[in-house]
């Protein structure tokens, strides 16, 4: 019963057609793995960014009401181990604490904004920090802040 | 198999050899050590001068002048950030070049430390010697040894400061030149007829204003000093002969010229750039002119012509022209001439009272002058190039006789800000940096040597 047409595809000469399209390539970059690649990274940079923090290691103390700090600023840190070695961190440059205010002096000389910014350890005495800030005012420096951190904040 | 390995072990050792000569070739070469020390970028570098070692005990107060002295003399020129002398008590006393605590300098924000050591060889003579050394690099800069009389250990101080000034900084300090100016701090009074009046005489003095010595010994007026080109004589101005005229002291012979000679009456001697001519003031044809004469008093030649009064006249840089107080147009105005008495022209129109003008040494292109602003006067820098005036002094006391020190860098003027006597002070072209240099009596016209 079967018809046999003329226009039916053998099945010699359908395989043939089907091995033709097979053999086009497709001739583009796939940027998918490329994309995913770059979206790795950059989750992996914006975790690391903050770990990359300014000054030495210490334990600020916390304020509620306090405001953010704009842009790039002189920082003298006072870690707790300054009772022991009476060194101040300009930085991450240690100094005695002797020779900070001439070092404060040296860089007051070509600045407009006479500011620095105190960062010390929350186990620091209040007498203690306010013998740091005699000596910076002592150069020059019209105001110091004291850096905080904000309750719950790392 | 045993000639092979031979070879290679001559081969290792020739290359061995090769990179022995090679490193030392070039430990002989002279070796790229930068001799000028820098700052950070911006800052001028920072200087730390320490006191000095007395290698023996009885040089121990020259050790300490001579680091003081230096440290002012350094600072003077304002080229460098001299680190505070009470900042170094922390910082141990090198007692060899070898144990320079270079950590505690740099961290006392040092870029250049001097270390210096004076010593008494005997009586009468000491050894100074300096190293500058660069804090960062640690290697030495610049060293001398001066040998020479104990007399006056700041002295060497200024010489260490000028040296180091040229060498660090192609620039030609004033830490040796001197000051003199007229002063009544005799408080004696003029023998004869003259009214009650002081005597003034002739004084020099270091620029730091120590060392201060008496020159003139007459009882009389002697007043408005200039130094000679060479620094080795005073011209003034004298009426020891009962009228003006003008002398001038040879102060390391003891000896004494009159060019003039009681032709007229004589004022206000300056000498030319060059030493060999003076241009000066006299009413010999009547009334007050400049004239032109060679040292010696010989070739004469008159400069101005005009029946107002021409005076104090000051030569420019290259002795061609002479800037002078003329009151021709009613009130005191400065002019310049040329010194063949041609191209008159005035330049001063703003004010309306001008008066004792000095010219700028090269490079400056410039004449300071005192002009009333108020109750009293003022100093302003008239500009040549420019034509325009800047006021360097404001108003503190009444500031007036204006001279450049040889570098053009510094003024030395009178003011009576101090006191409500005249006092002598040098301040920077600028107007900052006012130093005072007299305390006692007061002290007029002061000039500055070479």
């Amino acid at each position: 019963m079967a018809k046999v047409l003329p226009s039916a595809p053998t099945p010699g000469g359908g395989r043939l057609t089907r091995g033709r399209r097979v053999s086009t390539t497709l001739a583009e970059i796939n940027v998918i793995p490329l994309v995913d690649v770059m979206l790795v990274l950059l989750i992996i940079f914006m975790v690391a960014a903050p770990m990359l923090q300014r000054g030495v290691e210490l334990n600020l103390p916390v304020a509620s009401r306090s405001q953010e700090i704009a842009s790039d600023r002189i920082f003298v840190s006072v870690p707790l181990s300054f009772r022991e070695d009476r060194r101040v961190f300009i930085g991450q440059d240690p100094v005695r604490v002797d020779v900070l205010t001439e070092r404060m002096r040296q860089m007051m000389l070509n600045r407009s904004d006479r500011q620095v910014f105190l960062r010390g350890d929350g186990g620091i005495e209040l007498q203690e920090l306010l013998d740091v800030m005699d000596r910076l005012k002592a150069a020059g420096v019209d105001k110091v802040g004291i850096i905080n951190k904000l309750p719950g904040e790392q | 198999m045993k000639r092979f390995a031979f070879g290679v072990g001559g081969w290792v050792l020739g290359i061995v050899l090769a990179g022995l000569s090679a490193a030392a070739l070039t430990a002989q070469q002279p070796s790229e050590i930068q001799l000028v020390i820098s700052g950070e970028p911006g800052t001028p570098p920072r200087y730390a001068v320490p006191d000095f070692i007395a290698l023996t005990p009885d040089s121990a107060d020259m050790a300490k002048t001579l680091g003081r002295v230096l440290w002012d003399d350094l600072n003077f020129e304002r080229e460098f950030y001299m680190v505070p002398r009470d900042t170094y008590a922390t910082i141990p006393l090198a007692r060899t070049p070898e144990d320079v605590p270079f950590a505690a300098w740099r961290e006392l924000g040092a870029d250049a430390v001097v270390f210096g050591t004076v010593q008494k060889t005997d009586a009468n003579t000491v050894r100074v010697q300096i190293r500058l050394f660069n804090v960062r690099s640690r290697q030495s800069v610049f060293a001398k040894e001066y040998t020479g009389s104990s007399a006056n250990p700041r002295l060497y101080a200024h010489t260490m400061s000028d040296e180091i000034h040229q060498q660090q900084r192609a620039l030609r300090g004033v830490a040796r030149t001197k000051l003199t100016f007229s002063s009544d701090r005799n408080r004696e009074k003029i023998a004869g007829p003259v009214d009650n009046r002081d005597v003034k005489e002739i004084y020099i003095a270091d620029y730091d204003g120590e060392n201060q010595r008496r020159v003139t010994t007459n009882r009389q007026l002697n007043i408005m000093p200039v130094w000679s080109p060479d620094a080795r004589s005073i011209a003034y101005t004298s009426y020891r002969r009962g009228y003006p005229d003008i002398f001038i002291a040879l102060i390391y012979q003891g000896l004494q010229e009159t060019p003039t000679n009681g032709v007229g009456q004589n004022w206000l001697p300056v000498f030319s750039p060059d030493g060999t001519r003076i241009c000066f003031t006299s009413n010999r044809d009547g009334n007050p002119e400049l004239y032109v004469m060679d040292r010696d008093g010989s070739g004469v030649r008159r400069v101005t012509n005009n029946p107002a009064i021409d005076t104090t006249p000051t030569w420019s840089p290259n002795g061609t022209q002479i800037a002078f107080t003329s009151d021709r147009p009613g009130q005191p105005q400065i002019y310049i001439v040329g010194a063949d008495g041609l191209n008159l022209r005035r330049i001063t129109t703003m004010d309306s009272y001008a008066d004792r003008p000095t010219w700028a040494p090269a490079p400056f292109n410039e004449i300071a002058y005192a002009a009333r602003t108020g109750p009293g006067f003022d100093i302003k820098v008239f500009d040549l190039a420019s034509g325009t005036t800047r006021q360097i002094t404001f108003g503190e006391g009444s500031n007036e006789s204006p001279a450049f020190s040889p570098n053009g860098r510094h003024l030395v003027f009178t003011s009576t800000r101090a006191n409500d006597r005249v006092q002598v002070f040098t301040m920077g072209r600028d107007g900052r940096n006012v130093k005072q240099i007299t305390r006692d009596a007061n002290n007029y016209t002061p000039g500055w040597s070479n």
